[in-house]
């Protein structure tokens, strides 16, 4: 007995030391991404890597040899890139532009996609699998030529450089009802038919027990798509013509030069962007619960 | 009654139902409106916004590829664009680097999604959460960040050849040559953590009642034995989600290969989204960036029709 | 169930906020596309086009006009979107040769003919390589205002390390060119391997930096009348073998040497921290960056492409400058091709070459010397005289993607320049028609 659950113990150190290495490898160009925003000019391109920025290394060894203005000097010019951002540019428009697309595109998806999902998973009606496949398959069609047809459309519908025009579009995005429906097939038709038995409404059932039920794959769903909007290029890029009215990442395109990549300025400009999902991510993830409630339903 | 049999075909699914809805409707809608009133109000919402921008949208795309697009006319040309598109020179070639990068891709990020997904779900809630994030955080980084970090690291003197000079070869022009260059941007994608597989399957495994797992203990099943019978085919709905998904993305695969070689050297990256995005952008021939789409899509659907045949089970916990 | 229906009403009334917007129809409104120029010190990239609309908006005080603040990278399909979608602004910041605006908007009429607004005496003040370049079928579609041209950037401190002089005058021959490049190809630490090389650049579509050495014995793409291609010539196949000897006879140019990665040549050539590559071409923006941009500052000079068996050196020149799109209505048109002008004259020119770093197309603004403190931007200037400009195909950009693919195919030392020639000839057949 006491040999195989040291057996069971190594291999679990094993895996774990697998995870961490697999992380590291993963998180290698987040963390290059971080650095470079806070690197000095000429330290970019260094080979080998300098993995560690020299502000990082310098800074408290000068403040102890009591040179403090080198020590300032060093830190203000790696905090350069993040100076150049927040004043000399829009980007405190450009970030809340994002936040409030992104916010409301994803808090409708989740409403609308669990809806839809919940009755392509569970329920029967005329018309349901074809409906289904019509949305599948709209995803294979490559967004590059929709582009034209939804201009024309936005236009139409006089929302065009608003910020409408970029709340509207990602709301009718397909993938939400596809995930949500594969995770609610798997929830018990039982538990349904029980509160039906109950005389529950459609929508008390919907609300109160497929959606509890439902938690992690809204949580992920809710990553998922906080990410695709905030992220999104090319269409507001398109549709928006004025810079005050910029999503982030059309504004940090605007600040680069034609073939000049101002390295260290984009990745300070990445490293701002990255940090609100990081937050929806955080935010969201305490929804990830093991287990669930589905045990103690069962039961 | 079972449905009426007609001959085979995916278009079956369709013509079943339309059949289904012609003969029965009036029938069906009468009696059963009560009880369907509250699923077709359910899909209300969404479906009127995918009315909206995405269907019209694509109709007008997809009537635009049997036309020849001018501004101030546009003339019907029927499958000329069509005949074009098979008969480019770029076709096939952008056909088959497509296909290797997806047939190589797609599996493997699911494969890695999975394995990495059931390492961590034995730990602790506190290890998972750090797991959980640190594969998933490296996917908020835009794929220009990542693409521009790969690029850095297949230069000449860049951190991929300094590895391989540790084992005595190279130094390889990654991206220069025709042979390396699809594999240098395969490499990067199937590197690149599978941080949403991760975390589906996480949530997928997470939901599966511990209840089955002692059972199959008490029968004397080992751990490698649960996670084949019952793990893995109680996570299918969420295999079928990422391999269709992961199948219709890697087939549009273009802003990594316009960062990393714009379709070169040659055409070695060159892909079918590349060859729609210069029809439709640089050409202005939506005609046929229309059709480029069109068989793009067949391609992916079949697929599709495939992986659904395949991995499709009515699962419940 | 409250919660939710409160939620969904407000859903709802978001969407009913969909009203469009009612103009007042009093004023004339002109749309103007601009990108973004250099910046002031506030760093406003747009304020030269924010202040020509304001002084023309005093003078003019029943026209309205809007910028849409565009980003150079994307333009091309914004534009061509608009344009698809019968949106197109009334000004737009772009050429005619490719890129933004295919020749087929042109050919559809997109963009409005321009002759009947200027004099005998204006059009003579432009110099003919920069009317020419908005020219087609013989009526003028657009409104030059600067001139660009592709040149050899020498940094003059590998030069002075090696002890190497740059070329009298900014001329070489090719055996010149060849000599001083082995000298600047040197193992920098004593560790055995090259740190530094003499030359390096890149190839991709639409650029051309390395076109003049393909062109330096005489060789050319198309035949003058645009219907045969020529660049299988046996000129054309030396000046392509000379140029790749350089990486695989000569072996003064890097692995890279031929890419696509425009962005690490850039940085190769000027990032302090690399600084690993001599010379190395590109278009005329570049002086301004190498002057100017605190951290590109180099000390360099500008050289001609060296000279092959015409003896005669080649560049390849473009232009900038705006496109007056369709209007419907003819008073519009009038006060649209006025502001045109308004945003081209002489004045802006010369401010143009001043803070932007492009050359005036207008003599009168070259008259005005914009570069008397500027000798970087003085030489290449000279080079206008040698510049020649790209096919006026149709179907240019496809002929150019299959001529570039060739071209890499040779610099990576996969195929010959005959070869390469060659097949990038049968390729483009099709789109000579």
């Amino acid at each position: 007995m006491g040999f195989k659950d040291i057996l069971l113990k190594i291999i679990k150190v094993i895996f774990y030391i697998i995870l961490f290495i697999g992380a590291i490898i993963a998180l290698f160009p987040l963390y290059w991404m971080f650095i470079t925003a806070f690197q000095l000019p000429n330290e970019v391109f260094s080979m080998p890597p300098k993995f560690i920025p020299a502000v990082v290394k310098k800074f408290i060894p000068l403040l102890l040899q009591g040179d403090k203005e080198q020590a300032i000097f060093i830190l203000t010019e790696s905090l350069r890139n993040v100076k150049i951002l927040f004043i000399d540019t829009g980007l405190y428009r450009w970030f809340m532009n994002s936040l409030i697309v992104s916010v409301v595109s994803t808090l409708g998806i989740l409403l609308f996609d669990s809806m839809a999902g919940y009755v392509f998973a569970k329920k029967q009606f005329p018309g349901r699998d074809f409906l289904f496949w019509m949305m599948i398959s709209t995803m294979m069609i490559p967004g590059q030529v929709t582009l034209v047809p939804m201009y024309i459309l936005v236009t139409r519908l006089g929302i065009k450089g608003s910020l409408y025009s970029v709340i509207f579009p990602p709301l009718a995005m397909v993938f939400g009802v596809f995930l949500m429906r594969q995770f609610m097939k798997t929830i018990p038709t039982e538990l349904i038919e029980a509160a039906k038995i109950d005389s529950a409404s459609e929508l008390s059932i919907y609300w109160k027990i497929i959606l509890p039920l439902s938690k992690p794959a809204l949580a992920t769903l809710g990553i998922l798509v906080f990410m695709s909007v905030w992220n999104s290029f090319l269409w507001p890029l398109i549709i928006l013509n004025k810079d005050y009215l910029f999503t982030l990442p059309v504004g940090l395109k605007s600040l680069q030069d034609k073939n000049l990549v101002d390295y260290g300025l984009l990745m300070s400009g990445a490293s701002i962007s990255a940090i609100p999902m990081f937050i929806v991510f955080l935010f969201f993830q305490k929804y990830f619960v093991k287990g669930l409630t589905l045990g103690s339903l069962k039961g | 009654m079972p449905p009426p049999r007609l001959r085979g075909g995916g278009i079956i699914l369709v013509k079943r139902e339309v059949i289904l809805i012609k003969g029965k409707f009036s029938k069906l809608l009468i009696k059963n409106f009560a009880e369907y009133k509250w699923n077709y109000l359910f899909i209300l919402p969404k479906f009127l916004l995918f009315f909206t921008f995405i269907v019209i949208p694509v109709i007008w795309a997809f009537f635009l590829a049997f036309q020849e697009f001018g501004i101030f006319e546009t003339k019907w040309v029927g499958l000329t664009n069509f005949k074009e598109a098979f008969t480019g020179d770029l076709f096939w070639i952008a056909l088959w680097n497509t296909l290797r990068y997806t047939l190589t891709v797609v599996p493997a990020q699911i494969f890695i999604a999975l394995v990495l997904a059931s390492l961590i779900h034995p730990f602790s809630r506190k290890i998972q959460t750090f797991f959980r994030g640190a594969y998933y955080f490296p996917t908020v980084t835009s794929v220009v960040v990542i693409s521009m970090v790969w690029r850095w690291m297949y230069t000449s003197k860049g951190l991929i050849n300094y590895f391989i000079s540790i084992l005595n070869l190279g130094p390889i022009n990654w991206l220069g040559s025709s042979n390396w260059a699809l594999p240098a941007i395969i490499l990067m994608s199937v590197l690149t953590p599978p941080g949403v597989g991760i975390i589906l399957y996480l949530a997928a495994m997470d939901s599966i009642p511990e209840s089955l797992y002692e059972a199959a203990r008490i029968d004397g099943a080992g751990s490698i034995t649960s996670w084949i019978r019952i793990t893995l085919p109680l996570i299918k709905p969420t295999t079928l989600y990422l391999v269709v998904i992961g199948t219709i993305g890697s087939f549009q695969v273009f802003t990594q290969v316009l960062l990393l070689t714009d379709g070169g050297p040659g055409y070695a990256t060159t892909t079918l989204v590349h060859l729609i995005y210069n029809a439709a952008f640089r050409d202005f021939d939506f005609g046929l960036a229309s059709a480029h789409s069109i068989i793009l899509f067949g391609i992916v659907l079949i697929f599709a029709f495939i992986q659904f045949k395949f991995l499709s089970t009515d699962v419940e916990y | 169930m409250k919660k939710f229906i409160l939620l969904l009403i407000g859903i709802v009334l978001i969407a009913a906020m969909l009203a469009p917007s009612v103009l007042a129809e009093s004023k004339v409104k002109i749309t103007v596309w601009d990108g973004f120029r250099w910046p002031n010190e506030e760093g406003d990239k747009y304020h030269w086009i924010k202040s020509r609309i304001a002084k023309f908006e005093e003078l003019h005080p029943a026209v309205d006009i809007e910028l849409v603040e565009v980003v150079w990278e994307k333009l091309g399909e914004k534009m061509n979107i608009a344009i698809a979608g019968h949106d197109w602004p009334d000004i737009g910041p772009v050429d005619i040769s490719d890129g933004a605006v295919n020749l087929k908007y042109v050919e559809q009429g997109v963009i409005e003919p321009l002759d009947s607004f200027f004099t005998e005496e204006e059009l003579n003040d432009f110099f003919p390589a920069a009317l020419n370049a908005y020219s087609y079928n013989g009526h003028l579609y657009g409104i030059p205002t600067s001139m660009t041209v592709h040149a050899l950037m020498l940094n003059l401190d590998i030069f002075k390390e090696r002890g190497v002089e740059p070329p009298v005058d900014g001329k070489w021959t090719w055996n010149e060119f060849v000599t001083k490049m082995k000298k600047l190809t040197f193992d920098r630490d004593g560790d055995g391997n090259i740190d530094v090389y003499g030359f390096s650049t890149y190839v991709l579509k639409g650029y051309y930096e390395a076109w003049p050495f393909l062109m330096m014995d005489g060789g050319k793409p198309l035949s003058t009348d645009n219907t045969k291609y020529t660049f299988d010539s046996p000129e054309a196949i030396s000046g392509l073998t000379k140029f790749a000897s350089l990486k695989f006879n000569h072996k003064v140019s890097p692995m890279e040497m031929g890419s696509a990665d425009v962005g690490g040549c850039f940085q190769a050539f000027a990032n302090p921290e690399k600084r690993i590559i001599a010379v190395e071409p590109w278009a005329s923006w570049a002086i301004a960056t190498l002057r100017n941009n605190k951290k590109y500052q180099m000390n360099f000079v500008v050289a001609e492409y060296p000279t092959g068996k015409t003896g005669e050196s080649v560049t390849i020149g473009g232009s900038g400058g705006f496109v007056v799109f369709k209007q419907k209505d003819k008073e519009k048109l009038k006060i649209v091709a006025e502001l045109a002008k308004f945003l081209s004259d002489a004045e802006q020119q010369y401010t143009f070459a001043v803070n932007y770093g492009t050359f005036p197309a207008l003599k009168s603004a070259q008259a005005m010397d914009p570069f008397k403190d500027n000798p970087q931007m003085r030489q290449a200037a000279e080079m206008l005289k040698y510049a020649v400009s790209l096919p006026r195909h149709l179907n240019w950009p496809q002929i150019d993607e299959r001529i570039q693919a060739q071209l890499q195919l040779v610099l990576n030392g996969e195929k010959t320049a005959t070869e390469a020639l060659k097949t990038a000839g049968e390729q483009v057949q099709r789109f000579l028609k």
